[in-house]
């Protein structure tokens, strides 16, 4: 293990000297925990998560981390991620599908219980029947935890969204967990190049008093309850105080939105702005909506795509912006319910004009041809289908 | 959305929600507007000079003696306490929901904040060295119930709920704020010689320390059982 | 640091509220007070909602007055009557979600030893019977397994008391609870033998009859913790409500309990006896030469 030198934040994510490796998503996501300066990690195994949090407890025998541990599953490992991240450390874990939902209670508690730690998702059909194979509908059961979601298209961005989460999460007005969602076996086990930052420089450590809750550690008043006040009993508290508590929360969600510009250029990404019709896809499909994009343009065709790179704080008033002139909007999904199309059709008017898909699921791949298709209805262009034997 | 005093209803509105955005460094938050810091120090300063009961709200980041920065600001807020006429001082010594109640006249509490507001008529009020999430959610139900205007002195980013919000704000600023006090007192031609505010109704009046058994007399007997009585009656 | 957050700022000791003054001036922080002591200084919970006549009020009000440093203690507890009177103590508390103590408690202290290495920091769970032994089992087993140096404290009411009386898997076979409308089926779970099994290091199994035992059996449970491993108590604290125990028969059902099945229990490895054995030989040491 090489000496790391603690750097600026600002300067680690937005100025420092990048190398170009060419490794997995899994990878990727390690590679920014080791420059994360994270104190502790929690692991319990779930295909296709499991290689993350190997290549995690490599870098805590290798000294990068100075806690680590395979906990009884997952609510107990985010319950201890809980209990943790309130004693001031800063920690890391991960899960995918079944895992995520196993664990739900503890992350939707997270935010109320202002627990700063990020979460790396690594999406995985949710049984039954049994698969393992990549589709992101546990995504939708993560939006409404009050948590900020962040959806990473490729290596890339799984680098960068996992370290810019401990910059967002431990934000003062921020203080909620931050999410980092990519696709199974897509990204995580898939190679693409990836440019990092020098692995002898971190991020500065945790300072758990900088914060809207005190740690509980002893060290900061109050000595009654700090911060996990039970509120329910109504003979000598009001019903709002629950009420303004789940306020503070998703304004907390809503104030990551400043940090998601600064550190990720924007919650959106946009190809093609004066286009006539408009992708709207994140993670995976937004790789593939990329490709969609090249095709149309090939084809003479004014296609854009709207990658969305932030789910929570939903960019409501970007996506408004942009698709304010699109006749159509193509939202391809990785997952049957198709939460990102019900997210853009809330978000806009005339919202007719979306199309919800194409959806892929259980493992399926997404094949460029079928979001063109919807491109090609949209704009009334008439293809022969040659059927090659 | 402007943030003005309440009472706003049922349910108040988030001003974090409604577009309102914490002011960057050097600045403040009138009514939810960034501003000028010493734009927003005036106009909490006539708040505090001119509204009725205007209250100190003293947190456990103040109260306690954690760090040699709480003793430096505890300081600069009594220095600001004696500079505001008739000015009271309630803390808040920690945040859990206190069984059975709380005693309005002697703590303010983050559960329920309004209580005693409105038991006090307290018409302006300061929130310093409480937690952000705290602190928040007190501002959020004083403006749901209250007609209060509410100044939030944070050492961190601020306050969007509040009427005032200062962000950064430590010992230093703490006197600066207190200097304009007193500049905006004199402008309104109020008299006042400085002086602290009353102490917390609910300490004793005399020395307990120094009474002795002998002082309850004929009731010594309640203090202390006999051997071998068995008392059954209680108020 | 401990002492430091508890003492007022210069100046705000005429703003506090009595209680407050009070905690500082008269109470637990930075002494040590007997348990026969009790009534003569402030404690550290006072006021709490608890039922008139509750055996876990009373543990719990002697629970606090054993702590060995509650400047640097922090209580963790989860659903439940209990949390209802840990929550108005003096001392942090963290309550998490359904059965998860073991889990937030593991997280904690090792997040706390790699903040303080230097200071002992007492992690101790109060929860109940349900919390432990039924939702939050494997949680409880595995922070055992893995040796997290914590106390586990469980305040065995026998009966889902807050939820309004249901069975649990600490109630006695046969008895009538609602969910169990013919009567519970299987026998009250082993949990002591459990804790031995699991690798806790002290484990001890209590009525709270005798003040001054259970203060002992607590404090040594909590100094074990936080030298050698898991430590467990098992605690009898009847619910007169859902067993319908007159108030006035609350101690003696306890005495009763105590001679049939929780007779007093206290089990210790090898290295934690020669611990107290040289501890309990320093402090007569000390009191030979004062």
């Amino acid at each position: 293990m090489p000496e790391q030198k603690v750097v600026d934040t600002d300067y680690l994510l937005l100025e420092a000297p990048r190398e170009r490796k060419f490794i997995t998503g899994a990878q990727a996501m390690a590679e920014a925990i080791k420059r994360a300066n994270v104190d502790m990690a929690i692991a319990y195994p779930i295909t296709p998560q499991s290689e993350v949090m190997h290549l995690v407890g490599d870098l805590w025998a290798q000294g990068y981390l100075k806690d680590y541990y395979r906990a009884e599953e997952e609510y107990g490992a985010f319950s201890a991620i809980s209990g943790a991240a309130r004693g001031g450390v800063r920690v890391f874990t991960a899960t995918s599908g079944p895992g995520l939902l196993r664990g739900l209670e503890a992350i939707a508690s997270w935010p109320g219980h202002r627990i700063p730690a990020v979460l790396g998702v690594l999406t995985r059909v949710v049984n039954a029947p049994l698969s393992i194979q990549p589709d992101n509908i546990e995504i939708s059961y993560l939006l409404n935890c009050g948590a900020v979601v962040l959806h990473a298209e490729n290596q890339q961005d799984t680098f960068d969204f996992t370290l810019a989460a401990f910059a967002i999460a431990e934000q003062v007005d921020v203080y909620v967990p931050v999410a980092v969602a990519t696709e199974g076996f897509f990204v995580t086990h898939a190679k693409g190049y990836v440019n990092m930052t020098p692995e002898d420089m971190k991020l500065p450590p945790r300072n758990p008093y900088k914060a809207p809750v005190p740690p509980t550690d002893n060290e900061i008043p109050p000595a009654r309850i700090q911060r996990d006040a039970p509120v329910q009993k109504s003979n000598f508290m009001s019903y709002l105080i629950h009420a303004v508590w789940q306020q503070e929360v998703w304004a907390s969600t809503t104030r990551a939105m400043k940090y998601i510009y600064k550190y990720l250029g924007g919650p959106i990404e946009v190809v093609n702005p004066d286009a006539e019709v408009f992708i709207v896809a994140s993670g995976c499909a937004a790789a593939q909506s990329r490709e969609a994009v090249r095709y149309a343009q090939l084809e003479g065709l004014n296609v854009g795509l709207v990658k969305v790179k932030a789910i929570r704080p939903f960019p409501e008033k970007e996506i408004r912006k942009v698709l304010k002139n699109a006749k159509g909007i193509v939202v391809p999904e990785h997952n049957i319910v198709g939460w990102l199309a019900r997210e853009v059709k809330a978000a806009i008017p005339n919202n007719d004009r979306v199309v919800g898909g194409p959806r892929v699921y259980g493992g399926m791949t997404l094949p460029t041809e079928l979001i063109m298709d919807e491109v090609y209805k949209i704009l009334g262009v008439k293809k022969e289908r040659k059927v090659l034997v | 959305m402007k943030v003005m005093p309440g009472p706003e209803g049922y349910m108040p509105k988030v001003a974090a929600l409604e577009g309102v955005n914490l002011s960057s460094p050097g600045k403040g938050l009138l009514f939810g507007e960034e501003v000028d810091e010493e734009v927003a120090m005036r106009e909490a300063a006539r708040a505090m000079l001119t509204r009725p009961n205007p209250t100190i709200f003293p947190g456990p980041k103040i109260l306690w003696g954690w760090s040699p920065n709480a003793f430096e600001e505890a300081d600069a807020i009594l220095e600001l306490a004696k500079e505001i006429p008739n000015c009271r001082i309630i803390p808040m010594p920690d945040y859990r929901p206190k069984y059975p109640k709380i005693d309005p006249e002697a703590e303010i509490n983050p559960n329920h904040p309004n209580l005693t507001i409105l038991h006090n008529r307290i018409e302006a009020c300061i929130f310093v060295g409480v937690h952000c999430h705290y602190a928040n959610l007190s501002l959020r139900m004083i403006r749901a119930g209250t007609n209060c205007f509410t100044i939030a002195i944070c050492g961190e980013l601020g306050h969007e709920d509040a009427m005032v919000s200062l962000r950064d704000a430590h010992g230093e600023k703490i006197r600066k704020f207190k200097q304009i006090v007193i500049e905006e007192r004199e402008k309104l031609g109020i008299q006042w010689e400085p002086k602290l505010p009353p102490p917390n109704p609910s300490l004793p009046k005399e020395n307990m320390e120094t009474i002795s058994y002998a002082d309850y007399g004929e009731y010594a007997f309640l203090l202390m059982p006999k051997k071998g009585e068995i008392v059954t009656d209680t108020e | 640091m401990g002492l430091e957050y508890v003492r007022i700022t210069t100046g705000f000791e005429d703003y506090m509220p009595k209680d407050y003054v009070d905690l500082v001036k008269y109470g637990q922080f930075g002494k040590e007070y007997d348990i026969q002591d009790l009534g003569t200084f402030k404690e550290l919970v006072e006021e709490h909602p608890m039922c008139a006549g509750c055996f876990m009020a009373y543990f719990i009000r002697v629970f606090y007055a054993s702590l060995p440093n509650p400047e640097d203690s922090i209580v963790i507890g989860t659903a439940g009557c209990a949390r209802l009177q840990l929550s108005q103590a003096a001392v942090p508390f963290i309550y998490g979600n359904y059965g998860d103590t073991n889990a937030v408690a593991s997280g904690l202290k090792r997040a706390l030893e790699i903040r303080f290495p230097d200071k002992n920091k007492d992690v101790i769970v109060v929860a109940g019977d349900g919390g432990l032994m039924d939702i939050g089992f494997g949680m409880t087993m595995h922070s055992w397994f893995r040796r997290e140096r914590f106390t586990t404290i469980m305040v065995d009411n026998e009966v889902y008391g807050n939820t309004g009386g249901q069975e649990s898997g600490m109630s006695p076979k046969g008895v009538q609870l609602k969910m169990a409308p013919k009567g519970k089926k299987f026998d009250k779970i082993n949990a002591v033998e459990l804790a031995k099994a699991a690798g806790c290091v002290y484990v001890a199994r209590i009525a709270p009859t005798n003040p001054k035992r259970l203060a002992k059996t607590i404090k040594r449970a909590i100094l074990a913790a936080r030298h050698f491993g898991p430590t467990f108590i098992h605690a009898y604290t009847s619910c007169n409500i859902e067993y319908s125990i007159p108030t006035e028969k609350v101690l003696e059902d306890a005495r009763n309990r105590e001679k049939n099945d929780f007779a007093f229990y206290e089990w210790m490895s090898d290295e934690v006896k020669g611990f107290f054995e040289q501890v309990e030989t320093k402090k007569k040491e000390a009191q030979e030469v004062k």
